[in-house]
């Protein structure tokens, strides 16, 4: 009855915030478990097939979303939290809203993105079958404390998910050792692409010996073929690889061979995509439609999102160094001339620290097609003081991303990159959308 | 490179690093560089720690995981009495978070004893919880408030030692004196971070100068440079968090 009760408020829950215009919420599932706290369990127990959890700091959503979207279309059906509220709040939601008034729901696969540091506690009433972990970057310093304590927390996770199977990316030498003495296979890269420069590298030590290690090419952070020239740790043996990796165009690569052709933007998605891959082969589903599945697919907001504001503008979340060296290597291979406004927020799920905007190479940004640069968000003082370092002149500093939009819409550029914090990404959209839809109905902007 | 240029020594930036700590590094280069006067920027780092601090004007440690830290340590006891040395002939040293609680005896965490570099009477044991979030400090060193960020577990007690400022808002040395950081001599250890010097333009012109004076003791004093920017950042902060006590 409790369980029944708790579903029930949550649904309503649910429609609360459809109406006040909520887009992503844990809040439903976060009451839901005041009222059941094993609902996560009983409601999971529904799952006929088994349950795929995705774990990593970058790349978690589309991942986890592409992953579920290829199960859709090989005729399963899922359960998904696929707006990204990863949390034990988030998935509740997830389970609740699939549920029927009776409290039950059908599905073959349960496919969830899980924050690292709240699997432990998610595992404690589900058990995964299939797990990826994406990557491990330094990200959100003040919520998760040094990554150690992250890498502690999942490895614990895992730990407590006894026989479940790891996709693992192999070019992470932080993520690789999680497959040590378990079931395991891995993805990477296996060919030199980007240019080898000298960024922060979270994962520099040998994670078996703590001496530094070394490495043949890398692709970003501490992503490549690694090895330890004192203890011998080195990448392990590459499950599923890409090579003949193309980025002039489209997006194209062979994954074991097999040819990919996407219309993405960001070296990023190629392990993204290699995650989705493995798993789907892991798991025994035919990939013969892969291409076609990855046309299809629809990103969630933000992620290199196009809006036509009489010039192209492009909405890219980024919440840390990584991630953000990866956007602003996106928007330099973008050879248009073109506006940038980067908005920064330190509202509790940004992190309240923002020292990470040091560890970023903000210095690539200035080259000769830049047309305006805008700092904005909570901390654009802070934003426009970075960029002061790295000597990028006339700065232009926003209270308001409206304003700070309808400015780009009046430069000589042919392209804005819009790239924002979790925070100031909803908001953002909104501010895009309104305007787009002001200029359709031939406002006077 | 002539006489008259800044030498500034980062000590393990390959191994303490957590924290933005090389927008400290720019902030000293840049504001030296604005006024005309060179500086050169050398490493000292786990593969090459060759180099000879006394020929340092600034000394640089930042902050790392408790991991890095232990490895960092026993580095740094090499070059103990160099340190010393450096340190009590006037010598500019800036330490921040790890690199702070370094300074002192030693750094009790909760499963081991770290040996601290003992330049200063201080020490430091981990708490249960960590101290995070946004700060405030007043200085005697300056009008304009610090601002920054701290994230630390260690509980640094300074004894008689002049604090580097009374914390307005967050934690600060222990989280319950009241006062944030240390100065000893040209020594300045302190949790914030941020990174510290680039909104705090007062402060990282107090640590120039310090440096400066110490190379020409006719030295004028710093020219003043457009921180317009660099006033906006510090003085939202100080609003935002501490309003009513500036």
């Amino acid at each position: 009855m409790r369980k029944l009760l708790a579903v029930w408020i949550a649904k309503l829950a649910i429609i609360a915030g459809k109406v006040v215009g909520k887009k992503s919420s844990s809040t439903p599932g976060a009451i839901a478990l005041k009222i059941c706290p094993d609902l996560i369990r009983r409601l999971s127990s529904n799952v006929t097939q088994g349950i795929i959890v995705t774990c990593g700091t970058n790349g978690k959503t589309t991942t986890n979303n592409l992953l579920n979207s290829a199960l859709q279309k090989s005729g399963y059906s899922t359960v998904c939290n696929s707006l990204g509220a990863n949390m034990m709040g988030g998935i509740a939601t997830a389970f609740a809203d699939a549920c029927n008034l009776a409290g039950k729901f059908q599905a073959d696969w349960a496919v969830l993105e899980i924050d690292e540091a709240s699997a432990r506690r998610v595992f404690a009433y589900l058990t995964p079958d299939y797990m990826i972990i994406t990557n491990l970057f330094r990200d959100q310093l003040d919520r998760y404390g040094e990554i150690d304590i992250t890498m502690d927390l999942l490895r614990e996770a895992i730990n407590m998910a006894g026989n479940v199977k790891l996709i693992l990316n192999g070019d992470d030498p932080l993520t690789a050792q999680f497959g040590e003495g378990k079931k395991a296979w891995y993805y990477g890269i296996s060919e030199q692409v980007l240019p080898q420069i000298d960024e922060t590298k979270e994962g520099r030590f040998c994670a078996k010996c703590g001496m530094e290690q070394e490495y043949h090419f890398f692709h970003y952070s501490q992503l490549g073929d690694y090895y330890c020239p004192h203890c011998g740790n080195r990448r392990p043996h590459i499950d599923f690889e890409a090579k003949n990796v193309n980025l002039s165009d489209s997006m194209k690569f062979t994954i074991n061979g097999t040819p990919v052709d996407v219309n993405y933007r960001g070296f990023y998605n190629i392990y993204n995509i290699l995650a989705v891959y493995s798993t789907l082969s892991v798991m025994g589903i035919p990939t013969d439609k892969f291409n076609q599945l990855l046309r299809d697919y629809k990103p969630q907001i933000g992620r290199m999102e196009q809006i036509n504001l009489g010039k192209p503008f492009i909405l890219n979340l980024a919440k840390n160094p990584a991630g953000f060296n990866q956007a602003i290597q996106t928007v330099m291979l973008d050879k248009r001339k073109k506006d940038v406004i980067v908005a920064i927020n330190d509202l509790a799920n940004d992190g309240r620290d923002v020292s990470w905007l040091w560890d970023v190479d903000f210095e690539k940004l200035s080259d000769e097609n830049l047309c305006s640069l805008t700092a904005a968000g909570i901390r654009r003082y802070d934003m426009a003081l970075r960029f002061k370092y790295e000597d990028i002149q006339n700065v232009r500093i926003a209270s308001n991303m409206r304003d700070a939009l309808l400015d780009c819409m009046n430069t000589n550029a042919e392209v804005c990159y819009v790239l924002v914090n979790y925070t100031a990404l909803y908001p953002t959209q909104t501010a895009m959308l309104e305007l787009q839809k002001e200029q359709k109905a031939g406002g006077n902007i | 490179m002539n006489e008259n240029t800044v030498q500034i020594i980062h000590l393990y930036p390959d191994l303490l690093n957590l924290y933005g700590d090389k927008g400290n590094i720019a902030c000293m280069v840049k504001r030296l560089n604005w006024r005309g006067i060179q500086t050169n920027v050398q490493l000292c780092t786990n593969q090459d720690h060759s180099i000879d601090l006394s020929s340092a004007d600034i000394i640089f440690v930042g902050g790392g995981s408790d991991r890095e830290q232990a490895l960092v340590c026993s580095l740094l006891l090499k070059k103990k009495e160099e340190l010393i040395r450096y340190v009590e002939n006037d010598g500019v040293l800036v330490a921040v978070c790890g690199g702070y609680q370094l300074l002192g005896k030693y750094y009790q965490t909760a499963s081991e004893k770290i040996e601290g570099l003992g330049l200063l009477d201080i020490y430091t044991d981990a708490g249960k919880d960590r101290l995070i979030g946004n700060v405030v400090l007043q200085s005697s060193l300056f009008d304009q408030p610090i601002a920054g960020f701290e994230n630390h577990a260690g509980r640094t007690e300074i004894g008689d030692y002049t604090p580097l400022g009374k914390v307005l808002y967050g934690h600060g040395n222990n989280g319950t004196s009241g006062f944030e950081g240390v100065i000893y001599k040209n020594v300045i250890g302190t949790y914030l971070h941020g990174p510290l010097l680039p909104k705090n333009p007062k402060l990282c012109d107090y640590i120039l100068s310090c440096a400066l004076k110490r190379k020409d003791a006719n030295f004028p004093g710093l020219k003043p440079i457009d921180d317009t920017l660099e006033n906006q950042a510090n003085t939202y902060i100080v609003n935002r968090f501490a309003p009513e006590k500036k």
